[in-house]
C-alpha cells in the first residue's frame, strides 16, 4: 500500500489499525535512480495490532493479578512488584518517611540476614535487586540470571517480607539524604522544581512537600516497619515478569514465596491538590549567568475528553522538539536558547499540568518569554496550518508501536492499567482517534486549555541582570502582568525556612 | 551458606569464559570504504535503531577551531540543498552574502576588538556591547540578510521529515574521539535513514550557522557555566591533559566558538566525513539483503577521500603533582585524577577489574569510606579509556564534618591495599560473575546496542564488545597488584578539592532558620559587633548575655529568645578562643 508521507489520508491511517504485522517490501532495485525525495519512496505496509492483556494475564491463587511475557533471547528473567501508595502518605512533620522506607527495604537486611550478607549475596550472584516508593507507587524488582534464580528470587522475597532495618544502615542513609538536601539550592533547576511545585500545587500539597532536616530526623524505625506494613502486602500487588522461564515453574515459586503473605487494604488514593494558582511574575535570587525560565498552568486529568487532542496541540506548539513552533522560534530562529519547548502532562488523580519551559542568557529571558507568550496566544487564536497538524499526528500513529517494542515496556504498560486504567479500547482505537482530530479541534483545546493571563513565570536567576532585557529593547520582564513581580525567598535546604531578605 | 557458595562459585567459573554472550553483526564495506555493522534482531518488532559514527571529535581540534566538532554536529541537521529551502539558488546566494559582511565583522573583532582588549580598554572583545558603530551597522545587515534568508528556509525541515514518518529519539553526541547520529525509526523505514543519511552526507548545507552559534553558547551555559561546578570540571581537564588536545572541553572555548567560519566547517567535513572514516550501524527488526541493498544503493553514492591526518601530540608524562582548589555552591568533595591506558591497551581490563573491586555497593570505597568510617556519602573510580590516552579518577563527597583531605587520604590507604594485598578470592569472582551478567544485560536494547557497537568501533574495533568480557574474566589478583603499582605514582596524579562557598544558604545561616524573624535580626547584629570586638567587650558582652539568658524575658521578646542567647552566647565563646588561640 502506498503511503505519501506529503498526503496522510484518513484510509491510510484507518488501514494502518485494521491488520497484523506484515512483512516490509521495498521498491527500489539495484540500478534505479535514487528517489528525488524522501517522500517518493514506498515503504510499503506496516501494520500494528497492540497486544492485549488478557493474554499475558493470570491471577494467583491469594488474588494478585500476574502478568507474564516469556523473552528467551538472553537468560536472564525479571520480576517487577509494584505497589499502590507513595510519599503522598507521608504524615505531616515526617515528609520523606515513604522515600526512606523503600530505601531501607533494600538496604537494612532482613530479620535473618546481615545487610551486609544480603548485599553480599546479591552481588555474588550478579543478581540487581531494588526496592522503592515514589510520589504515587512503590516498586520492588529483582533481575537475575536464570542459573542463580531460585537463591536470588529467595533473597529478594525475604527483603521483601521481612525487611531488617538495620539501625547502623538507616544511620549512614539519614546521613546521605541530609547531605543531598544542603545541595538543594546549588542547582538552578533544582530551586526551579521546588518552587515550580509550590507555585502549581500549593507548598502543602505533597507534590510540593519535601522532608527537612526535622522531618528526617523525627522518623523512627518503628515508623518505617509500620509503614512497610501498609504499602508492600499481597492485597496491594500487581505482579509482572519477563524472561527466560517456564510458566508453570515460575507461577509455582510465586505461589510459594507469597505463601502465607496476609494482605491488607490498598491505601487511599492521592488528595486532589486544593491550591489555586496566583497568575504572575515570581522569582528567585541566583548567581548564574543563564535564566531558568517556566511558564504554566494547571492542565487536564488523564481522562478529560481534551487530553489526546490536548497532547497533539502540545506537539504542534513547543513538545515535537525541532519540529515545534516553540522550538523552531526560541531557538533555531532567533538563537536564545539550546533549551526551550513545553510539555502537557495530564494526570491520573487530578488535573496536571501545561509547562513551557526555556533556559537562556539572562539579558534574553524576557524576550524567550515573550517569543513562547506570543506562541500560546498565536495557537489559540490562529488555526495551526494542515501540514503541521498532519505531521504531529502522523508522528503520533507512527510511533505508537514503539510504546510495545519490547517486552519490559509491554509488561509495565499491562501493570501500569491495572492501577490506573484507560477506558476499554483506548490502546485499540488511539490511533484512530488521533486520526480524527482536527485542525479546528486544535484551536478549540488550545482556546480552552491554555490562558497566556492566567500563567505563572517562574524566573531563577540573577534578576538585575534579567530583568531589563535584551540589549535592542525587544522585550524586559516588565512587560508582563504589567510589571508586577514576586521575588521568593530562597529556602533554607534544611528547614526550607525562607533565608535572606 | 559456605558450601553453597563454593557450589555456586565452581559453576559460575566454569561457566564464564565460553558463556558471556557474543556480539555477531554482519560486517559490511562498501568500495568507497564505509563500513557497516548489520544485526537483525527478531524478538523485538516494530522497530529498528540506526546510527553512523564518524571518527572525528575534539581529539581531532587546534587551538582556534576548537569545539568546531560538536558545533559541526549542529550543523548537520540543518539540511541539504533538497532539504530545508524553498530555493536553493537563493539560499546560496544569500548564504554568500552573509558569509561575505560576516567575514567583515570577524576581521573587526580580531582586529580592531582584540587590540581595544589588549590595551584594556574593553574587557571581552567579543561583546556586542563593546561593538564599534561599524560592527553595530554590519550586525543589522547581517540580520536582514538573515531575515530574508529565513522566508525561504523550510526550517527544521529535516526533523520533519523523520518525525512524520516515525522516526523518534533522533539525536546526535560528540565526544573528544567520536561524532554519533542516530535515530530509531518503524521497521519499514529502512530505506528513510538510507536516503536521509546518505543526503545529509553527500550534500550538507549548514544553514542558520550565525544562528547555531549563539544556540551553542547556550549550551555551554547551560551545561557547563550555570552547573555547580562545570566550569571547575572544564578547569580540572585543562590542568590535568598537558600536551595532549583533550586539554580543550568538547563544546569548545567561548573566543573559538565566536570566530568559526563557514569555510572551516567546510574543511573540517572535507576531511572528517569522508566515509572511508565513517561507520553506520544498524540493530532490529529488519532483512539482512535487503538493508545491504538499500545500503549500497544510497550510500555508494559518497566518493571516498584522503585518510584524515592522524592525532600526533601525545600527553607527556606527568613529573609533578598537580592540585587545584575551588569553592562553590556544592558539596566539599575531592577527585584524584591519575594518568592511565587508552582503548585497547594490553592493562586495560585490569585496571577495569580493580575498578570494579573498589566499586559498587559492596566494593572497597563504599564499604570503608561511605559505612565504616563514615566520612563520604559515596565514592567511586572510574577508568576513561579514550583513543590516545586514558585517565582514572577517584572522587568522593564529604559526610558530615569530614574534609575532601580526609576522603584524599582514605583513598589513598585503598590504593595501597590494591598495590600490596592480593585481592581476595571470591572478591574477584563476584566481579567476574558481574561481568558475566551485564555482558547479557547491556544486549537488551536495539539502542544500547547500536551505542556500544559504533562507539568501540570509532575508538579502535566493535570487535571489543566481545573481547573485554572475555579478557577480564582472565584477570588475576597479580595482574591487579602489578597495574595498582604501575599507574597510581603519587607524582602522577591531580587533585580537585571542592569546598561549599560560605554564604547564604551555607549551613552556618541555615542555623539561623530555626529561629523567629526577630531573634534572627538579633543574631545576625552580635555575629557582626564580635568580629571586630576586643577581648575585653566580648568578655563583657558574654556575662550580660548569660544573665539575661537567666533572667525573666522582657515584655514583647520573642519566644525563643533563650534558645537565641543560647546561640549567641556560643558564637561570643567561640569568637573568644580564636582571638585567645592568635594571640599564642
Amino acid at each position: 500500500m502506498l503511503f505519501p508521507a506529503g498526503l496522510i489520508r484518513r484510509a491510510a491511517l484507518l488501514a494502518l489499525c485494521l491488520s497484523s504485522l506484515s512483512a516490509m517490501s521495498h521498491s527500489l532495485q539495484a540500478g534505479d535512480e535514487l528517489p528525488v525525495r524522501p517522500e517518493a519512496i514506498d515503504f510499503g505496509e506496516l501494520t500494528f495490532d497492540p497486544p492485549s492483556a488478557t493474554e499475558f494475564k493470570s491471577t494467583l491463587s491469594n488474588g494478585v493479578v500476574l502478568y507474564l511475557l516469556q523473552d528467551r533471547a538472553l537468560p536472564l528473567i525479571n520480576i517487577s512488584f509494584s505497589f499502590s501508595g507513595g510519599d503522598y502518605l507521608d504524615p505531616i512533620g515526617k515528609e520523606g518517611l515513604a522515600s526512606l522506607t523503600g530505601a531501607m527495604v533494600r538496604r537494612g537486611g532482613t530479620t535473618t540476614i546481615s545487610p551486609e550478607e544480603l548485599d553480599e549475596r546479591f552481588d555474588f550472584l550478579a543478581a540487581e535487586a531494588g526496592a522503592g516508593i515514589g510520589g504515587e507507587s512503590a516498586s520492588a524488582s529483582l533481575d537475575s540470571l536464570v542459573q542463580n534464580f531460585d537463591e536470588s528470587f529467595m533473597l529478594f522475597m525475604d527483603m521483601l517480607r521481612n525487611p531488617g532495618f538495620d539501625a547502623e544502615r538507616f544511620e549512614t542513609l539519614r546521613t546521605q539524604v541530609i547531605e543531598g538536601m544542603k545541595e538543594r539550592n546549588d542547582n538552578g533547576n533544582s530551586i526551579l522544581g521546588r518552587e515550580w511545585q509550590a507555585l502549581m500545587y500549593g507548598r502543602d500539597h505533597f507534590e510540593a512537600r519535601q522532608s527537612t532536616l526535622a522531618s528526617i530526623e523525627s522518623i523512627t524505625i518503628e515508623d518505617m516497619r509500620a509503614f512497610h506494613k501498609t504499602i508492600f502486602h499481597p492485597g496491594n500487588l500487581v505482579i509482572g515478569v519477563t524472561g527466560d522461564f517456564e510458566v508453570a515453574s515460575i507461577k509455582k515459586s510465586l505461589e510459594a514465596a507469597l505463601d502465607g503473605w496476609p494482605a491488607g487494604e490498598r491505601p487511599a488514593p492521592p488528595p486532589a491538590p486544593t491550591h489555586e494558582l496566583s497568575p504572575g511574575v515570581y522569582y528567585v535570587e541566583k548567581d548564574i549567568p543563564q535564566g531558568k525560565v517556566s511558564i504554566g498552568m494547571r492542565g487536564v486529568k488523564r481522562d478529560h475528553p481534551d487530553s489526546t487532542t490536548l497532547r497533539v496541540m502540545n506537539l504542534i506548539l513547543g513538545g515535537g522538539g525541532f519540529t515545534s513552533r516553540i522550538t523552531n522560534k526560541v531557538r533555531t530562529e532567533e538563537g536564545l536558547a539550546y533549551s526551550a519547548g513545553s510539555s502537557m502532562s495530564p494526570n491520573y488523580y487530578y488535573p496536571g499540568e501545561f509547562r513551557a519551559f526555556v533556559e537562556s542568557k539572562s539579558s534574553t529571558c524576557a524576550l524567550a518569554t515573550k517569543l513562547i507568550l506570543d506562541e500560546v496566544e498565536r495557537i489559540r487564536t490562529k488555526p495551526v496550518t494542515q501540514e503541521e497538524l498532519d505531521v504531529a499526528k502522523a508522528s503520533v500513529i507512527e510511533t505508537f508501536p514503539r510504546a510495545f517494542e519490547s517486552k519490559k515496556s509491554v509488561r509495565d504498560l499491562f501493570v501500569g492499567e491495572e492501577w490506573r486504567p484507560h477506558v476499554d479500547g483506548f490502546y485499540k482505537n488511539y490511533r484512530n482517534r488521533v486520526a480524527a482530530i482536527t485542525v479546528e479541534d486544535i484551536q478549540r483545546v488550545a482556546r480552552e486549555h491554555l490562558d497566556p493571563s492566567k500563567v505563572a513565570i517562574l524566573v531563577i536567576g540573577k534578576w538585575a541582570d534579567i530583568a531589563p532585557g535584551d540589549l535592542n529593547g525587544r522585550a524586559k520582564m516588565a512587560d508582563f502582568f504589567d510589571g508586577g513581580v514576586t521575588e521568593l525567598p530562597l529556602r533554607d535546604p534544611l528547614t526550607l525556612e525562607p533565608i535572606g531578605p | 551458606m559456605r558450601s553453597v557458595i563454593r557450589g555456586l562459585l565452581l559453576g559460575l567459573l566454569f561457566a564464564l569464559p565460553l558463556g558471556a554472550q557474543q556480539v555477531s553483526p554482519e560486517v559490511f564495506t562498501l568500495d568507497n570504504g564505509m563500513k557497516f555493522l548489520l544485526l537483525p534482531r527478531a524478538d523485538q518488532p516494530n522497530s529498528i535503531a540506526a546510527g553512523w559514527v564518524a571518527k572525528v571529535g575534539s581529539v581531532n581540534e587546534r587551538p582556534g577551531i576548537t569545539g568546531i566538532s560538536h558545533f559541526f554536529e549542529h550543523m548537520m541537521f540543518k539540511g541539504t540543498t533538497t532539504i530545508g529551502t524553498e530555493n536553493a539558488a537563493e539560499d546560496a546566494l544569500l548564504t554568500q552574502k552573509q558569509n561575505g559582511i560576516r567575514g567583515k565583522l570577524r576581521a573587526l573583532h580580531l582586529g580592531e576588538q582584540y587590540a581595544r582588549w589588549k590595551g584594556g580598554e574593553i574587557d571581552d572583545p567579543w561583546n556586542p556591547e563593546f561593538d564599534t558603530p561599524e560592527m553595530t551597522k554590519l550586525r543589522a545587515d547581517l540580520r536582514e540578510v538573515q531575515d530574508e534568508q529565513r522566508e525561504i528556509t523550510k526550517k527544521n525541515e529535516f526533523d520533519q521529515i523523520y518525525t512524520r514518518l516515525g522516526g523518534s529519539g533522533m539525536n546526535a553526541f560528540t565526544s573528544h574521539d567520536l561524532t554519533f547520529y542516530f535515530i530509531n525509526v518503524p521497521s519499514n523505514k529502512l530505506e528513510l535513514w538510507c536516503w536521509m543519511e546518505s543526503d545529509r552526507l553527500s550534500d550538507s548545507v549548514f544553514r542558520e550557522f550565525f544562528e547555531e552559534r549563539d544556540v551553542v553558547h547556550e549550551e555551554r551555559r547551560m551545561r557547563t557555566e550555570s552547573t555547580p561546578t562545570g566550569i571547575y570540571q572544564e578547569q580540572f581537564d585543562a590542568m590535568f591533559w598537558q600536551s595532549s588536545p583533550y586539554s580543550w572541553p568538547v563544546i569548545g572555548w567561548p573566543t573559538d566558538l565566536n570566530s568559526y567560519t563557514r569555510e572551516q566547517a567546510q574543511s573540517y567535513f572535507d576531511t572528517y566525513y569522508a566515509p572511508n572514516n565513517l561507520c553506520g550501524v544498524v540493530v532490529g527488526d529488519f532483512d539482512l539483503e535487503t538493508a545491504k541493498t538499500q545500503i549500497t544503493q544510497y550510500f555508494a553514492r559518497l566518493e571516498r577521500r584522503d585518510a584524515p591526518p592522524p592525532v600526533i601530540t601525545l600527553e607527556q608524562p606527568q613529573l609533578a603533582e598537580k592540585r587545584m582548589k575551588v569553592t562553590c555552591d556544592c558539596p566539599p568533595q575531592v577527585e584524584v585524577r591519575y594518568p592511565s591506558v587508552p582503548f585497547g591497551h594490553r592493562d586495560e581490563a585490569a585496571i577495569e577489574v580493580m575498578a570494579e573491586i573498589l566499586n559498587g555497593r559492596t566494593g572497597r570505597l563504599y564499604k570503608a569510606l561511605v559505612e565504616d568510617q563514615k566520612i563520604a556519602t559515596g565514592a567511586g573510580v572510574r577508568q576513561d579509556s579514550r583513543k590516545y590516552g586514558g585517565a582514572f579518577s577517584f572522587s568522593g563527597e564529604c559526610q558530615g564534618e569530614s574534609t575532601p583531605e580526609m576522603l584524599e587520604s582514605a583513598w589513598y590507604e585503598q590504593l595501597e591495599r590494591m598495590q600490596e594485598e592480593q585481592v581476595d578470592e571470591r572478591e574477584l569472582q563476584k566481579v567476574k560473575n558481574q561481568i558475566l551478567a551485564s555482558s547479557f544485560r547491556r544486549l537488551e536494547t536495539n539502542f544500547n546496542l547500536l551505542l556500544q557497537l559504533g562507539y568501540y568501533e570509532a575508538l579502535g574495533g566493535w570487535e571489543y564488545i566481545n573481547h573485554s568480557p572475555k579478557e577480564m574474566a582472565a584477570v588475576s589478583s597479580e595482574d591487579i597488584i602489578r597495574v595498582a603499582n604501575a599507574y597510581f605514582k603519587p607524582e602522577q596524579r591531580s587533585v580537585a578539592v571542592y569546598l561549599r562557598k560560605e554564604g547564604s544558604a551555607t549551613p552556618e545561616n541555615a542555623e539561623l532558620a530555626r529561629f523567629t524573624p526577630e531573634s534572627r535580626g538579633m543574631i545576625e547584629q552580635v555575629q557582626k559587633m564580635i568580629q571586630t570586638m576586643p577581648a575585653e567587650q566580648l568578655q563583657q558582652m558574654a556575662a550580660q548575655i548569660a544573665a539575661g539568658r537567666e533572667g525573666a524575658p522582657p515584655p514583647g521578646a520573642p519566644a525563643d529568645i533563650k534558645e537565641a542567647f543560647d546561640y549567641v552566647l556560643e558564637k561570643v565563646t567561640a569568637r573568644l578562643d580564636e582571638i585567645n588561640e592568635g594571640g599564642k
